[in-house]
């Protein structure tokens, strides 16, 4: 039978307290796992975020917005700087945007961007980026480029009465000669554009925006030369002060060099908050489960005792005892982590995603909240993740378990004559 | 006198009780032959239990020498103590002390397991041996399904499956009526044909079934005239 078999027999001695230290070891188990999960969904958050933020460096007209028709902000930068940024060493790649003002009554006006049709879709947003959603239609092709064809956000839409049912075959006239006290009017002939597109973004101006290919656009403002804003990609976080440097020394006359400093230092230190909070809750947990295993095995050892001094009696090495409440302790854990488990499969997104929202969302900047608002906790653990919780949850039973442990081996097989 | 399985030399045991210093046993000297069976009797606190440890290595003297076998029990380390308690002697408890969550049969193939005897041979010797104690219809149950009686006989037999030359029971009647306890006797009895067979009792009445009675007072032992088996002096 062995030690082992005998220590898993143990367990089912008393039901009723399996399934309460089950629930007692698979509580802190769901937390540790939910720990894991918001340290993971951060991480891949993170990940997105020093890919499409941090490493994008934004470059304008010196002075300007580098909007094509408003008031006073219409200088571009030069088309040369393309090419001068593109030999630049880091430099992953640059995508030139151009964009135009179109009044709208209310609210006010919409913003018309030209770019390359395999171009990341960044949201005219005071130069952060933003994530827009295809919700309707398609995204451009390559076979767009030069084509009147638009991308619509679902604001601009409702404005433009074009519902997504629609899409595809709605237009929409575009119309330079349009003023507003920010905007001048443009001697330019109205076109009309397919839109064939809808997106969303999470926020009410980030879907006041239509996006063209950037050789329509020219066609439509008559902008033949020139740049409005330049997206240089960098290839990783730590080559963008060495870019943002050599932008300076290469256009610096001509552009005004936007380094995602903010968003870096922001993404940094959420990170680092929300890995430390997350770090913390696991450790915690963990010393939950011990401190759990630890009352449990001294317990059992008490009241086995004389169990225990019998086994001794009749032959049992401390080694055996020692294998009989290790495998009992070991069990008990891996069933308590079994049942945490299952719980973190049922509710653990919700609750996780409800823990998260409710300890790091009130400490973000309004403009951010969309952003995190799509932290995509996930219950679907990899194996290797798994694995590694399990390990963690063994080795909690093993550091729990030890000092019961211990007793039980230091008891005497006199323990077995003692009378009741 | 020189095939003694126990050996007493000059053996002292002494408690230490608050302020006060007890004498569980004083300078006992006391030889007991291979086979048969030995009643220990004496009123409580007499000190008659500290033999039975003491014999079982479960207990170490404060003075003298121990030997079991021909082992000085009182020296063996950790590791020879568990073998000594494997192979040389079998323990009956007046509580029965079975495993409660393994069946009869389980309960007597268990100390066959520490000992290295493989799965089928101590099934088969595990039976063999409550089939001889006329507990052949009860293998499969568990120590809550079986009587006082047959809790003990299980236990008796769990402590000789191994074979050990030497069978320690402490009070095994204790808890039995008088019935059960009378045939729990004549099982050690039979048994103790085989090998040595020490009890502790408090009844005088089946001690008297013994081949010899050792009376132990205030850790000082008394020579019983009646004993089958006779002392050669003084010591016991």
């Amino acid at each position: 039978m062995g030690m082992i078999i005998l220590g898993l027999r143990n367990l089912l001695r008393n039901k009723v307290r399996l399934a309460l230290v089950a629930i007692l070891i698979g509580i802190p188990f769901f937390l540790l796992l939910a720990m894991y999960s918001i340290g993971d969904a951060m991480q891949r958050q993170t990940k997105i975020m020093n890919e499409n933020v941090n490493t994008v460096v934004q470059l304008r007209g010196r002075g300007s917005m580098g909007h094509v028709n408003m008031v006073g902000q219409d200088r571009l930068l030069p088309q040369d700087t393309l090419e001068k940024v593109r030999g630049i060493e880091h430099v992953e790649h640059a995508e030139p945007y151009l964009l135009a003002m179109a009044p709208i009554t209310p609210p006010n006006f919409v913003m018309h961007v030209g770019l390359a049709t395999n171009a990341v879709k960044r949201l005219e947003s005071h130069g952060e980026a933003g994530n827009p959603r295809i919700i309707a239609g398609r995204d451009f092709m390559p076979e767009d480029a030069g084509q009147d064809v638009a991308i619509i956000g679902q604001g601009y839409a409702k404005w433009a009465g074009i519902t997504p049912a629609q899409i595809g075959d709605a237009t929409i006239t575009i119309d330079p000669t349009r003023t507003h006290p920010a905007i001048y009017g443009m001697d330019r002939p109205k076109r009309e554009l397919r839109i064939i597109g809808m997106y969303a973004s999470g926020y009410i101006f980030g879907d006041l925006q239509l996006f063209m290919p950037i050789e329509t656009f020219r066609s439509i403002y008559g902008t033949d030369q020139g740049i409005s804003w330049l997206f240089v990609k960098v290839d990783s976080v730590e080559n963008v002060p060495l870019v943002a440097q050599r932008l300076r020394e290469t256009v610096g006359d001509v552009a005004d060099i936007l380094v995602p400093e903010s968003a870096a230092v922001f993404t940094a230190t959420t990170s680092e908050t929300v890995t430390q909070l997350t770090s913390v809750g696991g450790i915690l947990a963990v010393t939950l489960m011990v401190i759990v295993v630890f009352f449990v095995l001294l317990m059992m050892v008490r009241e086995r005792a004389r169990e225990i001094g019998t086994l001794k009696a009749i032959g049992a090495s401390n080694g055996g005892v020692t294998a009989q409440f290790l495998t009992e302790a070991v069990a008990l854990t891996l069933l308590g982590g079994v049942l945490g488990l299952l719980l973190f499969r049922g509710v653990g997104e919700m609750v996780t995603g409800r823990l998260f929202a409710l300890s790091i969302g009130p400490f973000l900047p309004s403009h951010y909240k969309p952003l995190f608002e799509s932290l995509a906790i996930n219950n679907n653990l990899s194996a290797s993740a798994l694995a590694l919780v399990l390990v963690i949850a063994v080795l909690a039973a093993m550091i729990g378990s030890a000092y019961g442990v211990w007793q039980a081996v230091k008891l005497s097989p006199l323990e077995a004559m003692k009378h009741e | 006198m020189n095939n003694a399985l126990i050996e007493f030399r000059g053996v002292s045991k002494s408690y230490r009780k608050g302020s006060e210093v007890v004498d569980a046993a004083a300078n006992v000297d006391l030889r007991i032959q291979e086979r048969g069976m030995v009643a220990i009797v004496g009123p409580s606190g007499s000190g008659k239990s500290t033999l039975l440890h003491m014999m079982g290595a479960m207990d170490r003297p404060t003075r003298g020498e121990v030997l079991v076998a021909g082992e000085a029990v009182n020296r063996l380390s950790s590791g020879e103590l568990t073998r000594f308690r494997r192979k040389t002697v079998g323990f009956v408890f007046q509580t029965f002390n079975l495993i409660p969550n393994l069946t009869a049969l389980e309960n007597v193939a268990l100390p066959m397991e520490f000992n290295g005897v493989s799965a089928a041979e101590r099934s088969a010797r595990a039976k063999a041996l409550l089939v001889r104690f006329q507990l052949g219809h009860r293998l499969k149950h568990r120590p809550r399904e079986l009587s006082g009686g047959e809790m003990q006989r299980v236990a008796i037999a769990r402590a000789v499956a191994n074979e050990p030359r030497l069978v320690l029971a402490d009070e095994p009647t204790g808890n039995l009526d008088s019935r059960s306890g009378k045939l729990i006797y004549e099982l050690l009895q039979e048994v103790s044909r085989e090998r040595t067979v020490i009890v502790v009792t408090h009844a005088e009445e089946l001690a008297k079934l013994a081949d010899r009675v050792i009376h132990i007072r205030d850790g000082q032992l008394v020579e019983d005239p009646n004993s089958a088996i006779r002392l050669a002096s003084n010591t016991l």
